[in-house]
C-alpha cells in the first residue's frame, strides 16, 4: 500500500478542511445508498422488506468494526491504505450489488412455499452488505486515526449523513426510483476526488477513481441495456404489473418525487366501483365503459380516476358505499377527507352543493391541475366551481377550521394496501385514529353527518373492528353523556366494505327509516342503529369460533377463556338461533383410511374413523357439511343466515355501545383503538400469540409487515450479539486485558445506540402529525437530529476536560427532556399543526434541537476518550456496539409502538440515556499495565 | 396407513413408471397418448391409492409418482373436507395438475401451497380448488364460466364435472400459453379437455353469447363484482370468489336468488357461512397426514 502522506487536521487548514469534507460526503453517500435502497424495494417490491435488508446491511459496521478490533494495531498503522482502498471500492460495489441483486428478486408471497425465496433474499442482504461494508472501512480507518479528537471527526459525519439524506430526498424530484444510486455514486465521486486532493500522492489514485467512476456510470446505465437486464426488477405482483399487462395499456402520466412514484396508465381493463352492492347487475342499465384510468403511487393501487360521466352513467353512484351519508342529507356542504383518485369527490360533487376536499400528495393535485391529458380526462375536476381544495392534510384542516360542514367522508383513504399480497406495511394512518375522528366530529354542523368507509375483505375481521372502537372512542371524548347508540349506524357488505355513519345529535327516525330501505335494497348487511338488539347468547361462541378458526380448539388461551366464563361450544349447551358452529366439534373427521388396516383404533387419542358414506360420521350433521350435495340448495324465499362475520360487526357494536358483559378483548386479534400514539391498523396479532403462529405462517400474510419486524430484530439480536461475543471470545483475555470496565462500556454504547436511533425513528412516526406527509417529517427528522448532534459532537469538545462532570448531567438532561416528550408531545405536535406551514418547519426543527444537540454528546465524549487513553480495541469495539443496536433499535420502535404507542418509545430511549449514566464513568477506568512475559 | 404400506405402495408405483412412460411421454411429447380416453361412466378406484395408481398407470398413462403423490392430496383434501362427494374426487385425480404447473415447479404440483405460474398469477393450492369446485357442485351439462384461467388447472378440473366449461383470460400471452397446454394434452388423448372454450378477453363483462351460466368461477381480483357476471348468472346461480391474500384466502360464495314473484336477491356468504379453520390445516408428509394447525385433527398412521 502507498505510503503517502496525508494531510490531517493537524496540517494545512486548507487540507483539513478537504479530510473533513470527504468523511462528510462518504457519510451522505452511505445514507443516501440506505434510503436510494429503501426507494427500490418500495417500487420494485414492497417497503417493508427494503427496511429489513437496509437494517441488516447496516450490521456491515458492526461487522467492520470487529474486523478492526481483532486487528487494531495493523489498521492503525495502515489507516490511509484502508481507506484508500475501501474508499475506491464503495462506488463500484454500489453498482454491482444493485444490479446482481435486481436479478435475483425475491417475492414475497412465496416466501413460506418456496425455499429459494428465502435464499433470494439471503442474497439481497448479503449483495447490499459489500458496499456498506466498504463505506464503514473508510469511516473506521479515518475514526481510527482521528479517535484524539473524535468529536470534530464525528461533527463531520453525522452533517454529512444529514446533508447526504436531504440531497438525496431533494433528487426524488430529479430521478426515477431504478437510477437513485446514481446519487450515493456522486457522492462517493466528490468524495473520492476531495480525499485524494488532500493527499500529496494523488495522480494514481486520482486516475483509479475517474477509470472506476467511467465503469460505474456505464456498468449502470450501458450495462444493463447490452445484457437486457432490469436496473430495477418490479414484482409481477405489484398493482402496477398488472397493468402493464392489459393489452391497450398505455401510460399516460409520469412522475417521480418524494412523495412517491407516479404512474398513472389508461386502459379499457380498468373497472372501478369500490364496494359496489350486488344489486347494482340487475337494476343499473349500464356500468360506464372506459370510464377510468388507474393511478399507481410506488407500483401501488390502483387509485381509480373517473372521467366525468354522463346523467345516465351516474346512477351507479347510488350503489356505492360512498352513497350512505346522501340518503339522508341533501344538497349538503360537504367535505371529502382525501382525493385520492378523485372518485369520493365525483359522487360528493353529484350529491352536495359546495365540495371541499383535501389532498396531503401535493404530487396528485400537480398531476390534476398541471397535466393536460388528466385534466381532460377528469373534466379538470380541480376547478369545478363547485368545489375549494386545501393541499394539505384534510385530518390537519378540520381540527383548526372555525367552518361547518353537513357531510365530511372518508372514503378508503390510503386503503389500496389492504388488498395487495405481500404489503401491509406498519404504516400510521393518522387519518382513522381516535383524535383525527374527534377533528372530524367537531367540524360537524349540527345534525352533520360523518360518513367512514373502510375495506371490509378480512375474515376474521381485523382492520373494521378497530375502525368502529376508535369511532365510538371518539364520540365519547366529544360528548361522554351522549347516548352514543343514537349516533352510530353501521351496514357492511361480506368482504367487501364496511361504512359507519355518525351523526351529530343522533339520528331521526326518519333517517333510520331511509338507512334501513336503502341498506335492504344494496342486500348490504346492518350492524348497528338506533334499538337495535343483539342477542348477546351467540358472544361466547363467536369468540371462541374465532380464537380457534386461527389457533385451534386446543389454545391454551381458548381454554382461559373457557375457564374465565366463556362457554365451550362443545362442552356447554349450544346457543340458540345462532348460525355458527364452534369448531371444536372436528371438522376434519377423518375417513376412514381405506388402504390401512384399522389402525387408528389403537390410537386412543385420534378420533373415530368414520365411514365416509355415512352421513351420521359427519360430526357437523349432513345438514351442516356445505359442500355436500345440498350446498348450493337454497330456498329461494328463505332469508339467508347472517354469516360469522356479520354477527361478529354486531357483537362489536353491541359490545362498544353497550357493553352488557361482552368483552371485545376476548377477541383473536387486537381490537383496541388506534390513537395518534398507535395509529396502526396493522399488528392486529397479540404480542402473546406470536409463539403460535410460526407453524402458520401463511395464514398472516396479511401482517408481514409486523412479523418481519420481529424476524428483524431476531437476527439483528443474534448478529448483535455474534459481534459482541466474538472480541470477547477472542480477546477477552488478550486485547481487552488491559481494559477494565469491559461490561459497561458495552452497556454504554448498546444504550447510546438504541436510544439514538429510536428516538429519530419514533419522531419521524411522530411528525406526520403536524407534517402531514412521511417524506417532509423523514427529511426533517434526518436533517435536523443528525445536524443538531453534529453540532453537539463539535461543542462537545469543549467539555472534554469537565466530561466527568458536566456528561451526568447531560444525561439527566437527555432523559428528562425525552420523558417528557414522551408525556406531551402529542399536544404540542396538534398546537404545531395549526400553524402555517413554513412556521411549522421551524417549529419542527426547534422541538428536535435541545435532545438532538444534547444527544451528540455522549458518543463523541466517550469515544474521545477512549481514544486518548489508547483503548483502540475498545474504541472501535464500541463503535461496532453502537452501530449494531442501532439495528436491534430501529427494528423495535414499530413493535413497542403497536403494543404500547410512540410516547413509550421516547420515554424508553430517555430511560436508555439515563442507564448510560453510570456506565460512562467505566471509560476512564485506566489502562493496567501490560504483564511481563515469564 | 402405516409406514410398510406405504413403503410398499410407493415401490409399485416406480415399478410402473416405465410402463408408464411406455404409455405416455409428457406432455411435450406429442407421439404417446392417453390409452383409454375419459369417458363420462369410467369408474376409477379412489379408496386406494395403489390400486388407483395401476389403473391410472395403464388408463392414463401417467407418471406413477405424481399420481402417487396425487392421491395423497385427494386424500388430504377429503380430510379436510375439501372433496366431500364422489364425482369431485374422481375429477381432481382424473385431472394432471402437474403439466398445468410451471417445469421448475412441477415438483411442487401437490403440495399444498400455490405456486407462481408468471405474469403475477399464480396455480391456485389444491386444497382451494378443491373447495371451490366442491361448492359449486356442478353436474353433467351445466355451464360453468370461470373468469381468470390462469394455469388453466380449475376447467381441466371442471371438464370431468360437465362437458360445457368456458374461460376468460385477460393477459394475453398467458391465454395463449394456457391454450396450447389444453392443445397439447388434447393431442396427447385427453379428449375431455375438448369440452373447454377459452378466450382472451376481459372477464369483467363475461361472454354473454354463451350464457347465462349456471355457475361462474372468478378468480382474479377486483374491488367489486362485475354487474355483467351477475346478469348472465341462472336464477339461483352460484358464483365463487376468492378474496383475500394468497394462503390466506376466503371464498366468497354468491347465490342469486330467484323468489316466486320474479323478484331477484344475491346474497353473500362464506362457503361454510360458518367460522372455519383456514386450509391448509393438515400436513402432509409422504403421504401421511402430519400434525394439524387446528388442534383436533390428529396424526393417522
Amino acid at each position: 500500500m502507498t505510503a503517502s502522506r496525508i494531510s490531517t487536521p493537524t496540517a494545512q487548514p486548507r487540507s483539513a478542511f478537504l479530510f473533513y469534507l470527504a468523511v462528510a460526503l462518504i457519510a451522505g453517500a452511505v445514507i443516501a445508498l440506505q434510503i436510494s435502497i429503501m426507494r427500490i424495494f418500495s417500487v420494485g417490491s414492497w417497503a417493508h422488506f427494503g427496511s429489513m435488508v437496509v437494517s441488516l446491511a447496516m450490521m456491515g459496521f458492526g461487522l467492520t468494526s470487529v474486523v478492526m478490533c481483532a486487528a487494531n494495531d495493523w489498521f492503525e498503522k495502515h489507516w490511509q491504505g484502508v481507506a484508500n482502498v475501501s474508499l475506491l471500492a464503495f462506488g463500484p460495489l454500489i453498482v454491482a450489488a444493485n444490479l446482481i441483486a435486481q436479478q435475483i428478486p425475491f417475492n414475497a408471497i412465496f416466501l413460506i412455499s418456496d425455499p429459494v425465496q428465502k435464499w433470494k433474499l439471503f442474497g439481497n442482504f448479503v449483495l447490499y452488505l459489500t458496499p456498506f461494508l466498504a463505506g464503514a472501512f473508510f469511516l473506521g480507518a479515518v475514526f481510527l486515526r482521528m479517535k484524539e479528537t473524535f468529536g470534530r471527526i464525528y461533527f463531520a459525519d453525522l452533517v454529512g449523513a444529514g446533508a447526504g439524506g436531504l440531497l438525496l430526498l431533494g433528487c426524488l424530484y430529479l430521478f426515477r426510483p431504478e437510477n437513485l444510486v446514481v446519487v450515493p455514486l456522486a457522492l462517493w465521486f466528490a468524495a473520492g476526488i476531495v480525499w485524494f486532493l488532500a493527499q500529496s500522492k494523488r495522480s494514481g489514485s486520482l486516475t483509479a477513481l475517474f477509470v472506476l467512476g467511467v465503469l460505474c456510470i456505464a456498468g449502470h446505465f450501458w450495462l444493463p441495456q447490452q445484457l437486457a437486464i432490469p436496473k430495477l426488477a418490479v414484482s409481477d405482483y405489484k398493482g402496477v404489473s398488472y397493468a402493464r399487462k392489459f393489452p391497450d395499456n398505455q401510460r399516460v402520466y409520469e412522475n417521480a418525487s418524494p412523495f412517491g412514484y407516479l404512474e398513472v396508465y389508461s386502459s379499457s381493463y380498468l373497472h372501478f366501483a369500490p364496494g359496489l352492492s350486488d344489486n347494482a347487475g340487475f337494476n343499473l342499465p349500464e356500468m360506464p365503459a372506459n370510464a377510468y384510468l388507474g393511478m399507481y403511487i410506488d407500483g401501488e393501487g390502483p387509485f381509480g380516476v373517473m372521467r366525468n360521466l354522463s346523467d345516465k352513467e351516474v346512477a351507479y353512484f347510488r350503489y356505492l358505499p360512498m352513497i350512505y351519508p346522501y340518503v339522508i342529507k341533501k344538497d349538503p356542504s360537504t367535505f371529502v377527507v382525501q382525493f385520492g383518485g378523485g372518485i369520493s369527490t365525483r359522487v360528493a360533487l353529484h350529491n352536495s352543493k359546495h365540495v371541499t376536499v383535501a389532498e396531503g400528495n401535493p404530487e396528485i393535485l400537480n398531476a390534476f391541475r398541471n397535466d393536460k391529458g388528466l385534466r381532460d380526462f377528469s373534466g379538470d375536476i380541480l376547478n369545478d366551481p363547485k368545489l375549494d381544495v386545501i393541499d394539505y392534510d384534510g385530518r390537519l384542516y378540520l381540527a383548526n377550521t372555525d367552518k361547518r360542514y353537513d357531510v365530511i367522508d372518508v372514503s378508503l383513504a390510503d386503503s389500496a394496501g389492504l388488498s395487495s399480497p405481500g404489503g401491509f406495511a406498519i404504516v400510521e394512518k393518522y387519518a382513522y385514529t381516535r383524535e383525527a375522528m374527534r377533528a372530524y366530529m367537531r367540524a360537524l354542523a349540527d345534525g352533520g353527518v360523518l360518513s367512514v368507509t373502510l375495506w371490509n375483505k378480512e375474515e376474521p375481521p381485523k382492520s373494521v373492528l378497530k375502525l368502529y372502537a376508535t369511532m365510538v372512542a371518539a364520540a365519547r371524548d366529544a360528548d361522554p353523556k351522549a347516548d352514543l347508540s343514537k349516533e352510530f349506524y353501521a351496514a357492511a357488505s361480506y368482504l367487501s366494505t364496511a361504512t359507519v355513519l355518525y351523526k351529530r345529535g343522533g339520528f331521526s327516525a326518519e333517517d333510520i327509516d331511509k338507512l334501513h330501505a336503502h341498506t335492504h335494497a344494496m342486500s348490504f348487511d346492518e350492524l348497528t342503529y338506533p334499538g337495535f338488539e343483539f342477542d348477546t347468547k351467540q358472544t361466547a361462541d363467536s369468540l371462541k369460533s374465532y380464537r380457534e378458526s386461527i389457533f385451534g380448539a386446543d389454545d391454551e388461551a381458548a381454554k382461559a377463556a373457557a375457564a374465565a366464563g366463556i362457554a365451550s361450544g362443545s362442552a356447554g349447551p349450544k346457543a340458540k338461533g345462532t348460525s355458527i358452529v364452534p369448531t371444536s366439534e372436528p371438522t376434519t373427521a377423518p375417513m376412514a383410511d381405506p388402504t390401512a388396516p384399522a389402525a387408528n383404533s389403537a390410537d386412543p387419542t385420534a378420533p373415530p374413523a368414520a365411514d365416509p358414506t355415512a352421513p351420521a360420521a359427519d360430526p357437523t350433521g349432513p345438514t351442516a357439511d356445505p359442500t355436500g350435495p345440498d350446498a348450493n340448495a337454497s330456498s329461494p324465499d328463505a332469508a339467508p343466515a347472517p354469516v360469522p362475520a356479520t354477527v361478529m360487526g354486531q357483537l362489536a357494536w353491541h359490545s362498544l355501545l353497550h357493553g352488557n358483559g361482552t368483552d371485545l378483548s376476548d377477541y383473536v386479534f387486537d381490537t383496541r383503538p388506534l390513537t395518534n400514539n398507535r395509529p396502526y391498523f396493522a399488528a392486529y396479532v397479540k404480542p402473546g400469540d406470536l409463539s403460535r403462529t410460526t407453524d402458520r405462517l401463511e395464514i398472516f400474510q396479511d401482517e408481514w409487515g409486523y412479523l418481519l419486524l420481529w424476524a428483524t430484530l431476531g437476527i439483528a439480536a443474534v448478529a448483535a450479539l455474534v459481534l459482541v461475543a466474538i472480541p470477547v471470545l477472542l480477546g477477552w483475555r488478550t486485547i481487552f486485558s488491559r481494559t477494565p470496565g469491559q461490561l459497561r462500556v458495552i452497556l454504554y454504547f448498546a444504550c447510546l445506540g438504541l436510544g439514538y436511533i429510536m428516538v429519530e425513528v419514533a419522531l419521524i412516526a411522530k411528525f406526520v402529525l403536524p407534517l402531514g406527509n412521511p417524506t417532509v417529517s423523514a427529511s426533517i427528522l434526518i436533517t435536523g437530529m443528525l445536524v443538531f448532534s453534529g453540532l453537539g459532537s463539535l461543542t462537545s469538545e469543549r467539555f472534554m476536560e469537565r466530561a466527568k462532570t458536566t456528561m451526568p448531567i447531560i444525561f439527566i438532561a437527555i432523559g428528562a427532556l425525552l420523558i417528557a416528550y414522551g408525556f406531551v408531545i402529542d399536544p404540542v405536535l396538534d398546537a404545531i399543526g395549526r400553524l402555517p406551514y413554513a412556521l411549522r418547519l421551524v417549529c419542527c426543527f426547534l422541538l428536535i434541537a435541545p435532545p438532538a444537540f444534547l444527544m451528540g454528546f455522549p458518543m463523541s465524549t466517550a469515544m474521545t476518550w477512549l481514544g486518548r487513553l489508547n483503548k483502540n480495541a475498545m474504541f472501535l469495539w464500541a463503535w461496532g456496539i453502537n452501530g449494531s443496536f442501532s439495528v436491534i433499535g430501529a427494528a423495535l420502535v414499530p413493535i413497542i409502538a403497536t403494543s404500547f404507542g410512540l410516547a413509550s418509545v421516547l420515554q424508553i430511549s430517555g430511560i436508555a440515556y439515563l442507564i448510560a449514566a453510570p456506565a460512562f464513568f467505566a471509560i476512564f477506568l485506566p489502562m493496567r499495565t501490560a504483564r511481563r512475559a515469564t | 396407513m402405516d409406514r410398510r404400506q406405504f413403503v410398499l405402495g410407493s415401490i409399485t408405483a416406480l415399478a410402473a413408471a416405465p410402463v408408464a412412460n411406455l404409455a405416455r411421454a409428457s406432455i411435450s411429447g406429442a407421439d404417446s397418448k392417453v390409452p383409454v380416453p375419459f369417458a363420462w361412466d369410467v369408474k376409477v378406484p379412489i379408496d386406494s391409492r395403489e390400486e388407483f395408481v395401476a389403473w391410472a398407470v395403464k388408463n392414463r398413462g401417467e407418471d406413477p409418482k405424481f399420481l402417487t403423490q396425487r392421491w395423497n392430496r385427494m386424500y388430504a383434501m377429503v380430510q379436510n373436507k375439501d372433496l366431500t362427494d364422489e364425482r369431485n374426487k374422481r375429477a381432481f385425480l382424473l385431472t394432471p395438475r402437474e403439466d398445468f404447473c410451471r417445469p421448475v415447479n412441477r415438483a411442487h404440483a401437490y403440495d399444498s401451497a400455490f405456486l407462481d405460474i408468471g405474469f403475477g398469477v399464480t396455480i391456485s393450492g389444491p386444497h382451494a380448488v378443491g373447495r371451490m369446485t366442491q361448492v359449486l357442485n356442478v353436474q353433467t351439462g351445466e355451464k360453468v364460466l370461470e373468469i381468470g384461467t390462469g394455469s388453466g388447472y380449475q376447467s381441466a378440473f371442471l371438464s370431468h364435472l360437465t362437458d360445457k366449461c368456458y374461460s376468460i383470460e385477460i393477459i394475453k400471452p398467458l391465454a395463449e400459453r394456457t391454450r396450447s397446454v389444453y392443445d397439447e394434452l388434447i393431442g396427447d388423448g385427453y379428449n375431455e379437455f375438448k369440452s373447454i372454450t377459452t378466450k382472451q378477453a376481459d372477464g369483467y363483462y363475461g361472454w354473454e353469447e354463451n350464457g347465462p351460466f349456471d355457475k361462474i368461477v372468478v378468480t382474479c381480483g377486483i374491488d367489486h363484482i362485475p354487474p355483467p357476471l351477475l346478469k348472465q348468472l341462472k336464477p339461483n346461480g352460484v358464483m365463487v370468489i376468492p378474496v383475500g391474500p394468497p394462503g390466506a384466502q376466503r371464498v366468497l360464495k354468491v347465490i342469486k336468488h330467484q323468489g316466486q314473484n320474479g323478484d331477484i336477491t344475491v346474497s353473500r356468504s362464506d362457503i361454510f357461512n360458518k367460522v372455519v379453520p383456514f386450509v391448509p390445516f393438515t400436513k402432509l408428509v409422504d403421504g401421511e397426514i402430519k400434525g394439524a394447525h387446528n388442534g383436533d385433527a390428529k396424526d393417522t398412521k
